[in-house]
Order: C-alpha cells, then sequence, then structure tokens
C-alpha cells in the first residue's frame, strides 16, 4: 500500500498504481475484441486444418469429422480470441499476479469520463451493462424477428417454394433459439442490470467485473449461432433432439458452442444477481420493504443458476457424441435419447419461468405506480413468485407425454403442471385487485400490462389443454403448442418488456419515449400479434403440424391470415423501435421521476451518477404506499400543534 | 454481519471501493455459495446421466464388450471393438483421497493464517498445491490408460465425462493456489484479509464431494441391473 485515495469520504489505503489507471485494460475495446476473436479463430482452424486427417469419420453422422473439428477449432478460437480482446481475462491474471485494482482503476473500469467509448468496453459499471443489454437484446431479437417473417414468407406464399426444406429447418430452429436466448434476457439484461441494483439502493452490482464478463460472454455466443447459418444450419428446431441433431449437419456445433457459452454468460449473471439482492439492498429494505420486481428478477436468477446447468451439460455431452464418439444418446451402444430429453427439458421448462416471472413482476411493478394504489396483497404476490419457482422444477415431462418415456409418470407430471396454474392464479389475483376500482393514469407503459393481462390469459387457458395428457395426444406437435407457447413467451414476455423498457426509459436515457409512436407501435403489435396467432390455433385445431414446410391445402387460409398478421407484428415492432431511437435521440428530455414513482431508482438525478447515491439510501416504508396516510403524519401534525400551542401561548 | 478482518482494531477497507472488508468477504461468501449450487446442478446432470444410462442398459450397451458379465446382459448387435472391461476401482479412490488430502492442507494453512501465521499458510497452501497437482497428474494417467475408447459404450462415455470434469475442476484448483500463494506471499493475503483463502478452502470441500460422487458411481454402479433390456431391432455399423 504506497498511497491513500478517496472513496465516499473515507481516506482507503491503495495499492500501487502500475501506471495509468486501467492499465492494460486502456487499449482493449471492441476493436481489439474482434481483431482477437477473428485472429485466433483463423489460426485455430489452420492449425486444426493441419493436423487432422481429413478421412476421418465420425461414428455418429458417418460425416467427415475433419470440417467439424475445424469449425469447432474455430468457434472455441472466436470466443476465447474475443474474450481475450475485450479484456475479459486481466481480472484473473491481475488477481494471480496479486495487482490489485486501486480506486483510480475501479473507476476507469467503470467508464469514468470515457463517454461514449465506454459502451465498446469492458465496462464495469452497471448501467452501461444494462445499456449493453438493451442494445444486444434489440439485434437478436430483431434478428430473430427477421426469421420470424422469412418463416411466415414461406408458410404464407403456399403457392411456391420460398426457400429449400433445408433452409426452411435452419431458420426455423436459428429463428427458436434466438428468441429464447432474446427472451430470456429482454428484462434480466436491461432492466435487471441498469434498474435492480438502484432499486435496491445500491451503488453497483455485487460483483462488477462478472457483469461486464456475462454481457460479452453473451456478445461471443451470438456470432456462433449466426455462424451455423452458414453450415447446414440447425435442422431440428431449438430443442435439437436426439438423434436428429447428431445426424444433422456441422452447424449444430455453432448451436451447442452457442448453449455453453450462452450457459456460462447466464450462470454468472445469476450468481451476481442473487448476491447482489441478498447482501447489498438498503439498509431498512426488509423483504416487505423490498419491490416485487426484486422478488422477479431473483426467482428468474435461482432458476437460470440450477436449470441452465442440465441444458448446458446436454450440449456437452451431444457435441461430445459428435467429436469424440462417445455413446450418450446413441441407443446402438447403450446411450438413450431419452436422457437426452430428460436434461433438456430439466431446462426447458424452468426456462419458460425464468422469461415469465421478471415480466410478470414487472407488471406488478408498474400498476401501483399507475393506479396509484398499493399493491394488492405483496404477500400473496411473493407466495406466487416462490410457489411458481418451486414447482418450475417438477413440470419438465409434460414435454415429453408423447414421447413414450415413463408413460406411469404422466399424470402425476399432469398434476404438477396444472397445479403450477394455483400460484399463477395468486399473480393475476393480485393483477386484478390492484386496478379493482382504481383511476388509471392511462400512459404508454400501463397500456402494455393491459395487453400482457389479455395474452397471459389466453396463453394460460390453451396452456391447460396442453399439459392434460387425452388432449395432448390430439395438439401434440402441432401449429396450436406453436400459438400456445407464442402467447406465452412473445405476448407475456415480449410486451411485457416493452412495458418495463417505455416505464424505465426516461431513467436509462434521460429522455421520455414518444408515447405517441410507442403507443402506435405497441397496439399495432398487438393487432398482428392476435392475427397471426389465433389463425395459427384455428389451424393446430384443424390438423396443420408443426415444423412442416408443405401442408395440406386445408390450412391455406390460416397461413395466409397469420402471414398478414405477422407482417403487421413487423411493423409494429419498427414503429416501436423507431420510437425508441428517436426519443433517445430527440425526445424530451425526461425530469427524474416522470411518473412520481415511490421506489429508489426514481429518486436519483436523470442522468444516475456514476455511484448511483451520493449518500446510501434508508428505506422506512413499503415501496407501494400510494395514497396510504403517513403514519408518522398525524404524529408530526400533533407535534406542529403543540409547538404552535405553544408559540401563542408564549 | 460477520468480519473476516480480525486482529486490530481497524478495520480493513476494499481498495477499490472504500467498503469494510468484511462487507466484500461476506459479499464473496454468498457470491461462492450461489456458485456452488451452479457447480451442483452440473455435477447433478453428470451424476444423473451415469446412473440413467446404467439402470436402462439401452440395447445392452452399458458395459464395455468384455467387460465380465452374465450371458443376458451380452450385446449381440454391438460389434466388439476391442477387449475392453470396466475401469478399475482404486484409482478413482486414489484421486478422491488426493483431493481429500490437498483440502486437509488447505484448511490447515487457512487456520494457520488465522492465527496469525503466514508462514504457516504459505506451507499449508504450498503442500496443497502440490498434492492437487498430483491428483491432476493421477487424473490425465488414469483418463489415458483407460481399458476401454470412447466409443466402448454408454459406461465408458460417463466415465470419461466424469473425470474430464474432474481434471477442469482440478485445473481451477491449481489456478486458485497458485494465486492465493503468490499473493499470500505478497501480503495481500494477511491475518488480517484473509477470506479468499477461506473461501477456496470452502470450494475445495466441495469438489471433494464432486470427486467422491464419481467415485461412488464407478465404484459401485457397474452391472447394470436391467439384465433384459430393450433391444431396438438389428443394427450394422458400415464396414
Amino acid at each position: 500500500m504506497s498511497a491513500t485515495a478517496t472513496a465516499f469520504g473515507a481516506q482507503v489505503p491503495q495499492p500501487v498504481q502500475h501506471g495509468k489507471p486501467g492499465g492494460i485494460m486502456r487499449r482493449l475495446n471492441f476493436g481489439t475484441g474482434l481483431i482477437g476473436g477473428l485472429g485466433l479463430a483463423a489460426i485455430a482452424a489452420v492449425v486444426t486444418n493441419a493436423f487432422i486427417p481429413s478421412g476421418a469419420a465420425s461414428s455418429v453422422n458417418y460425416a467427415p469429422i475433419a470440417p467439424q473439428l475445424v469449425y469447432l477449432a474455430a468457434l472455441l478460437g472466436w470466443v476465447i480470441g474475443f474474450m481475450a480482446g475485450m479484456g475479459a481475462f486481466i481480472g484473473p491474471i491481475r488477481w494471480l499476479m496479486g495487482r490489485d485494482l486501486t480506486h483510480a482503476d475501479a473507476e476507469y473500469m467503470a467508464g469514468k469520463d470515457l463517454g461514449k467509448a465506454r459502451y465498446w468496453k469492458f465496462t464495469t459499471d452497471h448501467k452501461v451493462v444494462g445499456i449493453q443489454y438493451l442494445i444486444m437484446v434489440m439485434i437478436i431479437l430483431g434478428f430473430g424477428g427477421l426469421l420470424a417473417m422469412l418463416i411466415r414468407t414461406e408458410l404464407g406464399v403456399t403457392w411456391a417454394e420460398v426457400f429449400t426444406p433445408s433452409f426452411y429447418n435452419s431458420i426455423i430452429g436459428t429463428h427458436g433459439i434466438a428468441m429464447i436466448i432474446g427472451m430470456i434476457i429482454v428484462v434480466m439484461g436491461p432492466i435487471a442490470n441498469f434498474i435492480m441494483p438502484i432499486m435496491i439502493g445500491a451503488r453497483d452490482m455485487a460483483f462488477p467485473r462478472l457483469n461486464a464478463l456475462s454481457l460479452w460472454l453473451l456478445a461471443a455466443a451470438v456470432p456462433c449461432l449466426i455462424s451455423s447459418l452458414f453450415l447446414g444450419g440447425i435442422q431440428d428446431g431449438w430443442s435439437v433432439y436426439q438423434p436428429l441433431a447428431s445426424q444433422g449437419p456441422p452447424g449444430m456445433l455453432g448451436y451447442q458452442m452457442t448453449i455453453i457459452v450462452f450457459a456460462i454468460s447466464t450462470g454468472v449473471a445469476s450468481v451476481n444477481v442473487m448476491t447482489t439482492i441478498l447482501t447489498m439492498r438498503a439498509k431498512g429494505m426488509t423483504w416487505s420493504r423490498t419491490p416485487i420486481l426484486v422478488f422477479g428478477v431473483f426467482a428468474a436468477a435461482l432458476m437460470g443458476l440450477y436449470a441452465f446447468p442440465f441444458y448446458q451439460y446436454s450440449q456437452i455431452l451431444a457435441l461430445s457424441d459428435r467429436i469424440f464418439s462417445t455413446s450418450f444418446f446413441k441407443p446402438l451402444e447403450g446411450g438413450s435419447v431419452w436422457l437426452y430429453e430428460n436434461l433438456f427439458w430439466l431446462l426447458g421448462h424452468p426456462e419458460v419461468y425464468v422469461i415469465l416471472i421478471p415480466s410478470t413482476a414487472l407488471m406488478l411493478e408498474l400498476l401501483p405506480v399507475f393506479y396509484r394504489k398499493p399493491l394488492f396483497s405483496f404477500n400473496f404476490a411473493v407466495a406466487g413468485i416462490v410457489g411458481v419457482v418451486a414447482l418450475s422444477g417438477l413440470v419438465w415431462a409434460h414435454h415429453m407425454y408423447m414421447t413414450g418415456w415413463a408413460p406411469a409418470v404422466n399424470y402425476p407430471f399432469m398434476l404438477s403442471t396444472e397445479m403450477i396454474s394455483i400460484p399463477v392464479g395468486f399473480l393475476v389475483l393480485v393483477v386484478l385487485g390492484t386496478m379493482w376500482r382504481g383511476v388509471v393514469w392511462t400512459r404508454l407503459p400501463i397500456m402494455a400490462v393491459y395487453a400482457v393481462i389479455f395474452n397471459k390469459m389466453i396463453g394460460g387457458v390453451t396452456g391447460i389443454y396442453l399439459s392434460d395428457v387425452p388432449a395432448d395426444q390430439y395438439f401434440h406437435g402441432s401449429m396450436f403448442v406453436v400459438a400456445h407457447f407464442h402467447f406465452m413467451l412473445m405476448g407475456v414476455g415480449l410486451f411485457g418488456a416493452m412495458g418495463g423498457i417505455a416505464f424505465y426509459f426516461p431513467k436509462m436515457t434521460g429522455r421520455m419515449l414518444n408515447e405517441r409512436s410507442g403507443s402506435i407501435g405497441l397496439w399495432t403489435a398487438f393487432v398482428g400479434f392476435q392475427i397471426t396467432f389465433m389463425s395459427m390455433f384455428v389451424a393446430g385445431l384443424q390438423g396443420q403440424p408443426r415444423r412442416v414446410l408443405q401442408f395440406d391445402d386445408l390450412f391455406n387460409i390460416s397461413n395466409w391470415i397469420s402471414t398478414i398478421g405477422a407482417y403487421i407484428i413487423g411493423v409494429g415492432m419498427l414503429i416501436f423501435l423507431g420510437a425508441i431511437i428517436s426519443s433517445w435521440k430527440y425526445g424530451d428530455i425526461a425530469p427524474s421521476n416522470p411518473w412520481g414513482s415511490k421506489s429508489l431508482e426514481w429518486q436519483t438525478p436523470t442522468p444516475v451518477p456514476l455511484d448511483n447515491f451520493a449518500v446510501l439510501p434508508v428505506v422506512t416504508e413499503r415501496p407501494y404506499n400510494y395514497g396510504v396516510p403517513d403514519p408518522y403524519e398525524k404524529e408530526m401534525r400533533e407535534h406542529d400543534g403543540d409547538l404552535m400551542t405553544k408559540v401563542g401561548a408564549k | 454481519m460477520s468480519t473476516d478482518a480480525v486482529g486490530t482494531q481497524e478495520t480493513p477497507l476494499y481498495p477499490p471501493t472504500g467498503e469494510p472488508i468484511g462487507e466484500i468477504a461476506r459479499r464473496t461468501k454468498v457470491g461462492l455459495w450461489t456458485l456452488i449450487v451452479m457447480s451442483v446442478s452440473g455435477t447433478l446432470a453428470l451424476v444423473v446421466s451415469y446412473s440413467y444410462l446404467w439402470a436402462l442398459n439401452v440395447n445392452g450397451g452399458w458395459a464395455p464388450p468384455g467387460a465380465s458379465l452374465t450371458s443376458s446382459q451380452t450385446n449381440s448387435t454391438l460389434p466388439s471393438k476391442s477387449d475392453a472391461t470396466f475401469a478399475p476401482e482404486w484409482p478413482f479412490w486414489a484421486i478422491f483421497g488426493l483431493t481429500v488430502l490437498a483440502t486437509i492442507a488447505m484448511w490447515f494453512g487457512y487456520k494457520q493464517l488465522v492465527k496469525g501465521h503466514r508462514d504457516g499458510m504459505l506451507l499449508g497452501g504450498g503442500v496443497s498445491l502440490i498434492i492437487t497437482v498430483a491428483a491432476l497428474v493421477a487424473q490425465w494417467i488414469q483418463i489415458t490408460t483407460f481399458p476401454f475408447g470412447a466409443s466402448n459404450g454408454a459406461y465408458a462415455s460417463a466415465v470419461l465425462l466424469l473425470c474430464a470434469e474432474n481434471i477442469f475442476n482440478l485445473l481451477i484448483l491449481v489456478f486458485l493456489h497458485i494465486g492465493l500463494l503468490n499473493r499470500t506471499r505478497k501480503g495481500l493475503i494477511s491475518p488480517l484479509v484473509y477470506y479468499q483463502t477461506k473461501l477456496v478452502s470452502y470450494w475445495m470441500v466441495w469438489i471433494c464431494v464432486s470427486v467422491l460422487l464419481g467415485a461412488l458411481l464407478t465404484t459401485f454402479l457397474l452391472d447394470s441391473p436391467n439384465t433384459e433390456p430393450s433391444i431396438f431391432g438389428t443394427f450394422k455399423l458400415p464396414s
């Protein structure tokens, strides 16, 4: 320790400062990441190509192994090189060498005085990471949405084949997984990172470097997914069931690498989010005074923490089968495809709640603000979230009713699946109770809440049919299932996130979101959404199978209508995106608390200072006490009255 | 709030943020527990895979061809690629034993550090590092000398992945050991600031459990209980 620095008023002994604050991180950014990633990918590919005999074949699909190994080496090289070029390994190396960060280093890493350059670096400030996530989410959802348009184009143009069956399959799979990734992070990325720490009265996340790590790992994963499109793509849907996946083209390796890296990203993000909430809540913020959104984010992180490793390992094992000729999923050699399905759905269903719970909690967060009423039965809302988390790990096999795996357990799983509607019902009751007899302040965020309520009703009711074993025998594998999960994941997840972005936009960007164009975008997308997926329910009821390129003429009309609806969604989303971009640049300057909210994140100035709070806040009441008499008001009045009496007496 | 900084009237502060080290220690400890939950989940995925394939014995392909089996367990459809057998059990237990010894040495170092003996930490940590490297080498030798190859049935696959996980965990431990020793040598880990040593010691206990699970599986779940497995038709590998 050679000197001291002043940190929040305290004189703090500092380790030796080597060079300028930030050290080598001053030279590293997205550009060096790209150079590192592409460079190492090229080197790895060339070296692997030189050492692998070209005639070697994989025992799984009997395809030549050499190109697959080259592709895998390139993917690994890309991820490692990109992360190295971004500076992700500098922290561990510094720790190993005993070169701890100084206060000046930490401030540099947080992006102090770096201007817009901080958005292109391994910046640790949670607000920068939140904005980076927002951009990333828009790119991923935009990419997935574009693929959705291509899918609907193919299905709508029933008189011609627009794409080859193989390409159609690959855009289906890529659309699916891109949207799943996008939806998982749409609330957990931008809002949980930017807003949640301020909401609980913290200065940053618990582990700022892990925060940046999770973001840039995601950035490294996305090109792996896109690259798969050029190598045969993902041919068997986002769930990539075995043995189809093993027999698929090399593009499957891109999917596997994406999931392995994304699971690490989600894991470290979950660790960070949970630790932040558990240890960094402001003084006085007891659990009953903690905003409901924080519970939702915590629940999603917890489910991600226990469930994602199963998904990750399912892909590690699949990759091992393909590359190292192991036999996990090869029945010929003692493997089992049901093992894959179990591992996959052990994540696959909790993942649905990883998407739904933050969006639902966001809805609960918005309602009291715009109805100026306390949240109806806060405890029921918490119980609902806890109930969903508790049951989320016990329902996975309802995806496997028709696979023939353990028919004896179908009915217990049917029971557990239908039981989950009880805690979900709690959440719905809390929504209705909060709205009951309220006087609404109709603004864009609350309109998104209405859209979510409607979509959740449709998605929830149709989900009960699918959880029912006899009904699922008919609906399984049909467009009815596709319509159902779009109502849940997009109808609740995405529309909820749109409401959340509209609500927090002023705090995140310092400008107000244009309500008119935002509302037009939202409602256009909503109308298009209903047209698309209501019509898809009809096609499903008529018996149209999913993932099929060519179908009977019976389904033509439903598909034409769905395609028209999809284009309307696209237009609506573009309008909403346009509102975001134009408002970000030219929107009205936002006051610090435009909604008159009582929670902590709105009590900070806008733009939010680097350290969020000059002095850490102390919480003295629940966050939703709108219209509730201040318990101290009477006492204060009496006190003032006494004073006045005393003054009068004098 | 528990603090890991003792032995002085003055609370050490964390240089980047000026927070008390005890607060950082508490936060990191919670982070470690969540990380352990994640790691447990990953290990469980492998345990489930092993025991699931063992229980099913799909196509009679659980055991490596050549393993001493009853005739009903012999897989007639699987071509015998080698005379592979189950792996010897003792190396799994030897690696487990080494991991436990390394953990004990690290805990010894940590306890010495708490008592104010930095040299004790260097000794305990150093011994722990040597044993961990020995475990890593042993694991490497085991994985390269198995009496079967990766494609010799489901047992071979499951065992190889369990061992690969051990290698990954041990490599991380080597990294952590080198860091701890270097930082202790530089005085960054001291009787006042020792929480990182404590947390690595906790982590090592979990790694012991993880290695133990592998050893238990590979010792007690060998011959599949499913003596009449499903045979899905007849298959032929291309010549």
